[in-house]
């Protein structure tokens, strides 16, 4: 069967100087191609710069991407984003997929921080299980907001019972 | 220029195997996650009929038991007030966020490919349709569809 309908989605983080990254999200689908650009200064977290614009699109009217992100600007990347984005976007009101873009920006930053350590990691992935579960209990105690954050640090988890033995 | 040290893509698409059902398949692939999901969605009201799911790549040895969670999502809807947290809180806390993230993925496509479905007869019907105007009388009609487009600003000064 073909498909009716396709979405791409990209999301890119680029250090650009010590103190400075860049996101680049695009978005293209067959109604819609859109694109986002967010600077994130170090270490606060704070967004310096957003601009967006829409490429192709089949709407006459509607939301300015570009004046809308810059609403963003000013805002850290941290605990509470997710109510303060979609309340500067205007929530249901907004358009879903900006919103939602500038999270995504955001959740890249985070994970481009986590990758190193997820990435020292990798060479435990031949070890005997109890040593992996082991590995896992470090990132929890590490970073104890993963508690509940997800079926490997739930509280019947063995990563988490065995945290508890 | 510096090399790009986190990147994260999504592909999702959409079929309609009948009149009255959207099947997605999507996926997410980043420098440390990789996993994909397939289901099927009743178009009247975004309920989840069915889905499947699988794992590439992740981070500890428990991760993949998130798979089974996936069918917590069977009857959930893609619709409604805080749906995409109802998702978030239900597969991705309960089970995996990046399952959740792509759930939500596919569900902001629901209604974009109805519409995009809808355009393409019309424009063979009608190959000179303004979509435009089609697109507005679409939203009109479809009053499902959640908050404003976003419209063209290339070129804008």
């Amino acid at each position: 069967m073909t498909v009716a309908f396709m979405r791409n989605k990209v999301v890119e983080v680029e250090p650009v100087a010590p103190d400075e990254l860049v996101v680049y999200w695009r978005l293209s689908d067959d109604l819609l191609n859109m694109e986002m650009t967010i600077s994130v200064r170090l270490p606060d977290l704070e967004i310096i710069a957003a601009d967006a614009r829409v490429h192709r699109g089949i709407h006459r009217g509607g939301i300015d991407a570009g004046d809308a992100v810059k609403k963003i600007i000013g805002v850290h990347v941290g605990p509470g984003l997710r109510k303060i984005v979609r309340g500067l976007l205007g929530g249901a009101a907004g358009n879903v997929d900006l919103t939602e873009g500038v999270l995504e920006c955001c959740n890249a930053v985070i994970l481009h921080f986590t990758l190193p350590a997820i990435h020292m990691g990798e060479g435990l992935k031949d070890l005997p299980l109890d040593e992996q579960m082991e590995m896992a209990r470090f990132m929890l105690k590490s970073n104890p907001r993963l508690l509940r954050s997800c079926v490997a640090f739930a509280d019947d988890s063995p990563i988490v019972m065995g945290l508890r033995a | 220029m510096a090399m790009i040290t986190f990147s994260r893509s999504q592909l999702i698409s959409a079929e309609f195997p009948d009149d009255a059902t959207i099947r997605f398949h999507g996926t997410q692939e980043d420098h440390i996650y990789a996993m994909g999901v397939t289901m099927d969605v009743r178009i009247a009201d975004g309920t989840i009929l069915a889905i499947q799911g699988w794992m590439k790549r992740y981070t500890t040895p428990v991760c993949p038991k998130a798979v089974a969670v996936l069918q917590n999502a069977v009857g959930m809807k893609l619709r409604g007030i805080e749906w995409m947290s109802g998702i978030m809180k239900n597969i991705g806390q309960k089970g995996c966020e990046h399952f959740a993230e792509i759930i939500n993925e596919c569900g902001r496509c629901l209604d974009q490919a109805r519409m995009a479905r809808d355009c393409a007869a019309l424009l063979q019907k009608d190959p000179s349709a303004d979509l435009a105007v089609a697109s507005a009388q679409w939203l009109e009609d479809h009053p499902e569809k959640e908050g404003r487009p976003v419209m063209v600003t290339i070129g804008k000064p």
